[in-house]
């Protein structure tokens, strides 16, 4: 089965390394090890449509998997925000095989509760909802979802992948995609394929009502409980009026509050169709046995068509816009002007911009804000916000510190934009940004499941898997002039967005004098 | 699992018979369910990296492992010291020397110019206190490891802690303390660590404007100066490099660094006394709760720690997480585990974060979790699916050479066996269910446990009260001291 364990003989063995150590002894040069990974990466597209991008790295006995399917909270629309992440959830509940004591029995009374609770939400919206009818279905409900619980074998999804010593196994879902990460011990490739074909196969989406609950409470959690979650959704909502991604991900609670589990089938339906997914294996496995297992496994899986992109674009913004959060907590404050996708050739200057902006102690926002004028303790920019695939943000976002106002922040942070738009950045800078991005896509390379996620995300959203090797040739490129045009393009008044955190006179955040 | 699918089964037969007749029989036979047997091929061999160990004459201790995988370079220090060793009215100490030891710049380079030396070769150098540790650490492109490295032991070696950035240091603690109660979340753990340490425990205490206005320069040189001592602490390196050439280059930096006996104190002990008591923070402006519900724990060195592995895995993955998430739905992130430290004794704690509403009912589940486990054992099935997990994730302890270097410095810095992690596995391997029953009942007294809430219990939907009496913890931020 695995293609490393042939015996070699000592004598080859000893050829082997005498040709060797002069080799591995020579430094590694940044260039060499994308070019050398990059020869080494394979990949194949199954009949279906579901491609699979393979890495094989045999330093230890170990395997990380990424599936990326191309849907994320970009593709909702009202009344259903909120689903993608909430199918994501119910991925996890397994299969007609994987989770239950007696499938056809259970799913005769799941499509009961279906019928039951499209009755129970009528009647609840109805001018004069009848109490009593109410009562009655909701009993129902319960007692039917008493009898369903019966015949499940709960968690038993999750279970059996950690019991063969997946520790990794996760998932999460954002504005542009649903990703689900899994690593095992690299002799237990098959199970993997086994156990995740049949759930894009086969998935049954059961103890659903539950599962909701447990996503009202990640809402709470992240958002509702939290000013900076507060600040961040509303912000969204307001840099955005047309595109999808001002929805944000967690979706809106009367919609949680809604979702059926039909809405999740015709969902899954639409947006889980092989041609959507996308894998990447890397680790100890070899790249054929790989691509043999997976159209025999995940190649089960009919095609189909994948969705229609989304036709929404965000128009042009006419004015700046002001968004705040009335909060028990101290201020905190954004700004973000509309930039366009990460597939735009004006990408490689526009993350440049961010690093010599606000990444770093010697960057300038922090020179400023924080080291001269002590206005803040923190000053970061970054791009891609709520997500890179459409057009989105480039933001800049400060905590002023004690005693000092967002107003003196957003100041300073415009005076800097205005430098940056009429002067060139420094050599220095620039040199900076180049070191940096070569050191950051390095250090991803170390781990197999970032690399694993990011040849999905290179080839689904960037177009093609090599880009990951090849930005680096972009980024040589630049010139300090490029940084400078940027900014005059996108750093525009009127297409901003301003957010703050005003902070509530209350008891609760007052503080006690001795 | 037996199911009536006669017919389904019927119909497997005829798609067999006519992939036999396309020849595709090799294919359809290989193709297993999730709940088949699987033979799994034996496990490619871990591979063990060679690690080197050098202890230079001034007592620095170093561990090198070369992995010319990537051109980069890594370094980790420890040092025998930590943010328990800081005097209580001057808590924030240790965090403003760690703070200014990076960036309030060298005898031979300015601070601000440090900043701009290290990010203009992207090379990163930060450093911390945990309780019982202090932390620096570097990370660089090979290529500019001449350039980096006289930095790096500068910054350990001679830092002037400059007054300007120590004004910056202690502006930047004092937002942070401004803002501490702006999430519960952090405050449900802040405050139940006082909780379980006692509030002027070192090990809990949190910095006040009063404490870190009183932390002066000559405080933040004379911590620095008593433990920043190359025989109080080991260094481990990885990365792109020839070993001989790396250690003449750390021997040319550190080489001249002189050694002073240090007399780190020993930590402070911690005494504890089991209690149930309910505890109240009232935030009105949210609809959950953070919940978080424990007692002291302990050390690893116990040898029931690979039994205590067993039964947190039970715990929290299986049971906790099913009752309160899975079955009730009740909260997002669930958890139960008794926690042990290499030398300060762990926190054992179960958490949830649940709606107003459910407050107290996911409390009195997650206590009858607790309960449970120590009123009967576990099944076969829960011990099982334990310990399968523990040893068939263990070969991801061994993913990369730094990782296996770094665990090891660990163990040695805190003097466990450099094995450890293989001596608890294989214990792992041997717990029964007796084994499991018998530490929950021996360490965890769910009747003796600090509950703590923080939530609006305006819409509680039975009160705190039924509990227990009541105890409402005051978290209002002293304020500072009038300038006279």
């Amino acid at each position: 089965m695995n293609p490393k364990k042939k015996p070699v003989t000592p004598v080859l063995l000893l050829l082997v390394l005498v040709f060797l150590i002069p080799v591995i002894c020579t430094r590694a040069l940044p260039g060499q090890t994308f070019e050398t990974m990059k020869d080494t990466v394979k990949e194949k597209t199954l009949t279906n449509g579901m491609k699979f991008i393979v890495l094989e790295r045999h330093e230890a006995p170990v395997v990380s998997f990424h599936i990326y399917a191309d849907v994320g909270g970009a593709q909702e629309v009202y009344g259903i925000t909120g689903i993608s992440h909430l199918l994501e959830h119910m991925a996890f509940k397994g299969t007609k095989d994987v989770g239950t004591k007696d499938y056809n029995a259970e799913a005769a009374i799941l499509d009961k509760m279906d019928a039951l609770y499209d009755k129970l939400t009528l009647e609840s919206l109805a001018i004069k909802p009848d109490k009593a009818k109410i009562d009655e279905m909701k009993k129902e409900l319960d007692s039917l979802k008493k009898k369903a619980k019966e015949l499940v074998i709960s968690n038993d999804y999750i279970n059996m992948m950690r019991q063969q010593g997946d520790s990794f196994i996760n998932a999460f879902t954002n504005n542009d995609a649903t990703q689900y990460v899994s690593s095992l011990p690299s002799n237990k490739l098959e199970f993997w394929m086994a156990m995740n074909s049949d759930r894009f196969f086969n998935p049954v989406f059961r103890e659903f009502f539950t599962e909701r609950d447990v996503v009202m409470e990640e809402r709470r959690l992240g958002i509702e409980t939290r000013p900076m979650g507060k600040l961040f959704e509303d912000f969204i909502a307001t840099a955005f009026k047309a595109h999808p991604y001002r929805h944000g991900v967690i979706g809106h609670m009367s919609d949680l509050k809604r979702i059926t589990r039909k809405d999740v089938k015709e969902y899954f339906k639409k947006n889980y169709s092989p041609s959507n997914l996308t894998a990447g294996v890397v680790g100890d496995v070899n790249a054929e046995e790989v691509f043999k297992m997976a159209e025999l496994y995940f190649g089960r899986i009919p095609g189909g068509v994948k969705p229609e992109p989304i036709r929404t674009v965000e128009p042009e913004q006419w004015g700046e816009r002001r968004v705040t959060v009335s909060a028990r907590a101290q201020p905190t404050l954004i700004v973000g002007y509309h930039r366009p996708a990460v597939t735009h050739e004006d990408d490689t200057a526009l993350e440049a911009l961010a690093n010599i902006m606000g990444q770093g102690r010697s960057s300038r926002l922090y020179e400023r804000l924080v080291k001269e004028k002590r206005a803040a303790v923190a000053a970061y920019s970054f791009n891609g916000w709520p997500g890179d695939k459409y057009p989105n943000l480039i933001a800049f976002y400060t905590i002023p510190s004690k005693g000092h106002t967002s107003a003196e922040c957003l100041e300073l942070i415009e005076s800097e934009i205005e430098k940056i738009k009429t002067e060139p950045v420094t050599t220095d800078e620039l040199t900076k940004y180049k070191q940096t991005a070569k050191k950051r896509m390095i250090d991803r390379m170390k781990s197999n499941w970032l690399m694993a996620m990011q040849l999905t995300y290179s080839d689904v959203v960037l177009g093609d898997w090599r880009l990951l090797f090849d930005q680096l040739k972009d980024i040589d490129r630049l010139t300090a002039d490029d940084i400078k045009t940027m900014a005059g393009k996108y750093l525009v008044m009127k297409h901003r967005t301003v957010g703050e955190i005003i902070p509530e006179e209350t008891e609760d955040i007052k503080e006690k004098s001795k | 699992m037996m199911k009536q699918k006669t017919i389904i089964f019927s119909f497997m037969v005829l798609f067999v018979f006519s992939l036999l007749f396309v020849g595709n029989t090799a294919v359809l036979h290989a193709q297993k369910k999730p709940k088949d047997t699987f033979d799994f091929p034996k496990l490619n061999k871990i591979q063990i990296p060679k690690i080197k160990e050098v202890t230079f004459q001034n007592g620095l201790k170093l561990f090198l492992v070369e992995d010319h995988q990537y051109p980069t370079v890594d370094i980790r220090a420890l040092v025998h010291s930590g943010n328990a060793f800081e005097p209580a009215d001057k808590t924030g100490l240790a965090s403003l020397t760690a703070a200014v030891l990076r960036t309030g710049g060298t005898k031979n380079m300015k601070g601000d110019e440090i900043d701009k030396l290290l990010e203009t070769v992207a090379a990163t150098v930060e450093s911390f206190f945990g309780q019982d540790y202090g932390y620096v650490y570097a990370s660089m492109l090979n290529d500019s490891a001449d350039k980096v490295l006289p930095v790096f032991a500068d910054i350990l070696r001679v830092p002037v802690f400059s007054e300007d950035k120590i004004k910056l240091a202690k502006m930047q603690e004092k937002t942070g303390i401004s803002r501490r109660n702006d999430d519960i979340f952090p405050i449900a753990i802040r405050e139940f660590n006082k909780l379980i340490y006692g509030a002027d425990s070192p090990y809990a205490r949190q910095s006040e404007y009063a404490t870190v206005d009183a932390v002066t320069r000559d405080d933040l040189v004379a911590f620095h100066g008593k433990y920043f001592r190359p025989n109080n602490m080991m260094m481990a390196v990885w990365g792109d490099f020839d070993t001989a050439t790396m250690i003449k280059k750390l021997k040319k930096v550190f080489g001249p660094w002189e050694s002073v006996p240090v007399n780190v104190p020993p930590l402070p002990k911690v005494d504890y006394k089991f209690d149930y008591t309910v505890n109240f923070i009232r935030k009105t402006d949210v609809n959950q709760s953070n919940i978080m519900i424990g007692h002291i724990g302990g050390l690893m060195d116990n040898p029931d720690l690979p039994a205590l592995n067993v039964m947190n895995s039970i715990l929290s993955t299986d049971r906790m997480f099913q009752k309160i998430r899975t079955d009730e739905g009740l909260s997002y992130a669930v958890w139960g585990n008794y926690g042990a430290g290499y030398k300060i004794p762990g926190v054992f704690s179960a958490g949830a974060q649940t709606k107003s509403e459910s407050t107290v009912k996911a409390i009195k589940l997650m206590i009858e979790e607790m309960k449970r486990i120590t009123r009967e054992e576990v099944t076969d099935e829960e011990l099982k699916r334990a310990k399968d997990q523990y040893l068939n994730s263990y070969v991801f302890n061994f993913q990369t050479k730094s990782q296996i270097m770094f665990r090891m410095m660990f163990y040695a810095y805190y003097g466990y066996p450099l094995d450890f992690s293989e001596q608890v596995k294989r214990k792992v391997e041997d717990v029964t269910r007796a084994d499991v029953f018998r530490v929950a009942k021996k360490y965890l007294n769910p009747d003796n446990v600090r509950i703590l809430v923080v939530g609006n219990d305006k819409d509680f939907g039975e009160p705190l009260s039924t509990l227990g009496t009541v105890n409402i913890i005051d978290i209002t931020i002293p304020a500072p001291e009038e300038k006279k």
